[in-house]
């Protein structure tokens, strides 16, 4: 490995960078730490602040570089500790006979420059390592009084921000009876400038989450055939009716709180004694990339639980500015690993943070056995029974194939399916899909679509998502 | 959800999307949960409950016709190891355009995989695929039925039960083992198919061409399809029978292209023929030069001469005209006998130089050991590496170390890689992208140690398919050398 701290100072934009690095050169941060030497590559996986691991890849022959982190920093400071765990810790990194499929994506797009000399760069004398590992002295002890200061401030806040939101869902109300009142044939047809209007409104009366599920809410109907949209439309408004009506029996559930107004931090939810944490086997069974009109894109990884005798997910979900550009997946469609995960508390528990990653476990078996599914929908019914507020439901589907009817639409139906049921898939299906015999399918049911993540067939997983 | 609810939902439904309050349409048993509430409050929890029926309540039917694809056929060769796919991946992005990807198959082909098919189908009308895949052909050009490949031999009976492509690789065998009893086949056959698949009928007559086939393909000279008619004109003409060109806007083209030839003698004591091309006095000479080259035939530009099609090449003056020389190689990969395609290669490949490297025209229609002759001329020669590229019908992973050290291709490499010419070293991702697919697996693997300590980036794109070739050591074929 060709660094030295010396050629770290100088590729590193600012002082502040360092220091931030300096802190995520333990170990610990780094569930995954490989190079491939043949390559003059190393990369790792960095626990940061989302629910999804960065990753980080470092050419060490010409200090290319690529972190999946929104930072606008270049390099920033996972890309940074890399390095200098790569120049003051080499064994760190476990070598690697190949490269995962993330860094050879990266490698095709990359363009390479002439390696250059690791010579000062300019600001280069502005920035110390040393500096960056001296303790940090900002921190000041806080008296009592401060403290009582700080958590009246807190609950000043948070009694504000219930009374801003309560006034949010009674002009939400209001707006549902007024569309209502007015046609839902109307609504379907302006609903993207009428739902900006209340989403704008429900911002300012600090019911974050809500404006941004509602600003989604003309996506989702477009995705559709336009008969489709009034009852599309029905099942939207209905289910924001009793989310309003569940926050106000329960201002306080966390989860109501998360879907209504802002969700809890990565450190709240790890320590929080009620969060429910389930170390397994985990294989990620696809991954969803949104751009939504707040500005936010989405970025959603399903994981199936391998060791539970019953259909089990989890939810990785990371929000980032789309202006920061495409990032690269945290992890790959198959990957499988194990860890800890602690779930957000829910009534259906189903976002996660990833707490400890244990190590990976070999890839390419099938799922388990989950029996006999008898119902494809149980499952949606069963969360809907809890949580009639939720959108999208992962299912395990039981051996069935794709099919097409007279207009093109993709639709999955069970193999001999006594209940005659067979879901329409969203979006355009791969050609080769429909001669391929699914013998289990992962997916996700919003209650017009089946959006499909991975499935089990004779050629092995597919990968769909 | 009874009978009752269920139309009481409908009319609900038709009320909201007109709008206008729904209470009195409601179910007896909604409007109790709705209550004594204001009326916009009514209409909400009649929403909500409404809502859940229609996401719970009510399922999704499947239409009266869902048509399903035939099973996608599970091909003989084991898949390609999970562990490599991503290596595989990567060099099929790497691959420009189809005729590379293809390349990457046929790689992976040789020692003995198949593709997983969510990483790579073959387009309905892919005829380069290795002949494993055309299953995968037939299933794409959706054809319907049960059998795709029939073990039995392909006889005017059992015809139908073979896949287009299924046929056309047993035709090919056949053709190899058997011309006669295939071209008979194809002599009944053919007329009832249309005018596409009547031409790659007539196509696979190049496998085994021999007089015998003669009187069919003169038969084809009245066929519907112009494109058959020439196709059969060429066939004849590596048979050394005489046609004539059509269509090209001209009472006697080849009199015309002998114009662009000129004949002369060279020699003192022992006078030679020699065929020079004539010096071109503007592009649109090139361009009709270019036009005549490609529809006549060899034997009728030889005979025009007076002479044979080994005489012709014998005394083509290569070297003068760069372009002429391209367009007569062309012409013999087209329409020359098997004996002129191979005396062209062998003159031009012992003579050595540019010229040489027309020979790259031929490929198609040259065998295996000539082929890789020109390829290690070219490695040998180096001035024109990138040709290497441009080879066509070459067998993948045949070659060895010695084949790169024996000339001078590895020192020009790294002078190459080592210098700041852009436009090179682009030439030598392109070479090294082809060696990837030509090498053995011990010699990509020293090869890409060689080409990375010259300089090339380890993790560089170019080397996707050398690092492929170097992993993919299981179901070797057992031609490392």
């Amino acid at each position: 490995m060709e660094f030295d701290l010396k050629t770290i100072e100088a590729l590193a934009p600012d002082q502040a960078s360092l220091g931030a690095a300096s802190k995520l050169t333990k170990r610990s941060n780094w569930p995954r730490l490989e190079r491939n030497e043949q390559q003059a590559l190393i990369w790792g996986e960095c626990q940061g602040s989302g629910s999804n691991p960065y990753r980080v890849v470092v050419d060490t022959s010409d200090h290319g570089y690529k972190c999946t982190c929104p930072s606008r920093k270049f390099p920033c400071k996972h890309t940074l500790a890399l390095m200098w765990i790569a120049a003051t810790a080499p064994a760190s990194f476990a070598p690697a006979g190949s490269t995962p499929d993330w860094v050879n994506d990266w490698l095709g797009r990359r363009r390479k420059t002439t390696p250059q000399a690791a010579g000062p760069m300019p600001g280069a004398a502005a920035k110390s390592i040393d500096e960056a590992l001296q303790p940090d002295e900002g921190a000041v002890v806080e008296d009592a009084a401060a403290v009582e200061r700080r958590e009246a401030a807190q609950r000043k806040r948070a009694q504000d921000t219930r009374s801003a939101v309560s006034a949010a869902l009674d002009e939400l109300d209001q707006w549902i009876a007024d569309q209502l009142r007015l046609g839902l044939s109307g609504f379907v047809d302006a609903s993207s400038e009428r739902c900006r209007r209340i989403a704008a409104r429900l911002v300012d009366l600090k019911a974050t989450a809500l404006a941004g599920r509602i600003d989604e809410i003309p996506s989702r109907l477009m995705a559709l055939r336009s008969e489709e949209r009034p009852d599309a439309a029905i099942r939207e408004l209905g289910k924001l009716v009793l989310l309003a009506k569940a926050w106000r029996s329960e201002p306080d559930d966390p989860e109501l709180k998360r879907l209504v107004a802002t969700s809890e931090t990565r450190e709240q939810i790890l320590a929080n004694p009620d969060a429910r944490q389930v170390e397994s086997h985990w294989e990620v069974l696809g991954e969803k990339i949104e751009t939504r009109r707040d500005g936010l894109v989405s970025h959603s990884t399903w994981l199936l639980d391998l060791k539970s005798a019953t259909p089990q997910f989890a939810l990785l979900l990371d929000y980032f500015p789309a202006s920061a550009g495409r990032r690269s997946n945290a992890f790959a469609p198959g990957d499988r690993f194990n860890a800890r995960l602690v779930f957000y508390p829910s009534r259906a528990p189903l976002r996660a943070l990833v707490a400890e990653r244990i190590g990976d476990v070999a890839s390419g078996a099938a799922w388990p056995d989950f029996g006999e599914l008898k119902d494809p929908l149980a499952a949606r019914a069963s969360q809907q029974d809890g949580a009639p507020w939720l959108t999208d439901s992962p299912l395990i589907l039981p051996p069935g194939a794709i099919s097409l009817d007279d207009r093109g639409t993709a639709w999955w139906q069970a193999d001999d399916d006594p209940h005659g049921i067979a879901l329409p898939i969203a979006g355009a299906v791969d050609q080769t899909l429909l001669g391929i015999d699914l013998g289990a399918a992962a997916a996700l049911w919003n209650g017009a679509r089946l959006d499909l993540l991975a499935a089990q067939s004779r050629f092995g997983r597919l990968d769909l998502s | 959800m009874n009978e009752l609810e269920q139309t009481g939902l409908a009319a609900m439904r038709d009320c909201w999307i007109t709008g206008g309050p729904t209470f009195d349409l409601a179910p007896a048993a909604w409007k109790e949960i709705a209550g004594t509430a204001s009326p916009d409050e009514r209409e909400r929890r009649l929403l909500a409950i409404a809502a859940q029926v229609l996401d719970i309540g009510l399922r999704p039917a499947a239409p009266k016709v869902l048509k399903r694809r035939p099973p996608l056929p599970v091909l003989a060769p084991p898949m390609l190891p999970e562990r490599l796919r991503p290596l595989l991946r990567a060099a099929l992005k790497q691959a420009a355009d189809a005729r590379r990807k293809v390349r990457v198959v046929t790689l992976v082909a040789s020692r003995g995989f198949v593709l997983h098919p969510m990483d790579w189908m073959p387009a309905v009308s892919d005829q380069n695929s290795p002949d494993v895949y055309a299953p995968w052909i037939d299933w794409q050009a959706g054809v319907e039925g049960q059998a795709h490949a029939p073990r039995e031999k392909l006889t005017e009976e059992n015809w139908d039960d073979f896949y287009p492509a299924a046929r056309r690789i047993a035709l090919a065998d056949m053709r190899r083992i058997e011309p006669a009893a295939a071209r008979m086949l194809i002599e009944t056959k053919a007329p009832g198919e249309v005018a596409e698949v009547r031409l790659a009928l007539i196509e696979l007559m190049r496998f085994g061409l021999t007089l015998e086939d003669a009187p069919f393909l003169k038969s084809l000279s009245t066929d519907r399809s112009g494109k058959v008619r020439e196709l059969a004109g060429r066939l004849l003409a590596r048979l050394g029978e005489h046609g004539r060109p059509s269509d090209v806007g001209t009472d006697d083209p080849v009199a015309e292209l002998a114009a662009f030839v000129s004949e002369g003698k060279s020699g003192f004591i022992r006078r030679r023929t020699t065929y020079t091309p004539a010096k071109l006095k503007s592009p649109a000479q090139e361009q009709r030069r270019a036009e005549l080259f490609e529809t006549c035939n060899l034997v009728d530009l030889a005979a025009r001469f007076g002479a044979t099609e080994p005489e012709i090449i014998g005394a083509w003056q290569f070297g003068a005209d760069n372009n002429a020389d391209i367009l007569i190689a062309r012409m013999v990969a087209a329409s020359g006998s098997d004996a002129a395609v191979t005396q062209m290669a062998d003159t031009l490949v012992t003579d050595g130089g540019k010229p040489a490297m027309f020979v790259v025209h031929l490929t198609p229609r040259l065998d295996s050991r000539r082929k890789r002759v020109f390829i290690r001329s070219i490695l040998k020669e180096t001035n024109y590496l990138g040709v290497i590229s441009l080879a066509e019908g070459i067998e993948a992973g045949w070659l060895g170390w010695d084949d790169l050290t024996n000339g001078q291709v590895l020192p020009a490499l790294r002078s190459i890689i080592g210098g700041t010419d852009d436009a090179m070293r682009r030439g030598v991702d392109d070479v090294l992208e082809t060696m990837g697919f030509l090498t053995t697996t011990a010699t990509a693997a020293r090869l890409i140690d060689e080409v990375v300590a010259a300089g090339i980036p380890p993790a560089a794109p170019s080397l996707t398919l050398l690092r492929l070739n170097a992993a993919l050591t299981e179901q070797s074929s057992g031609t490392d050398t």
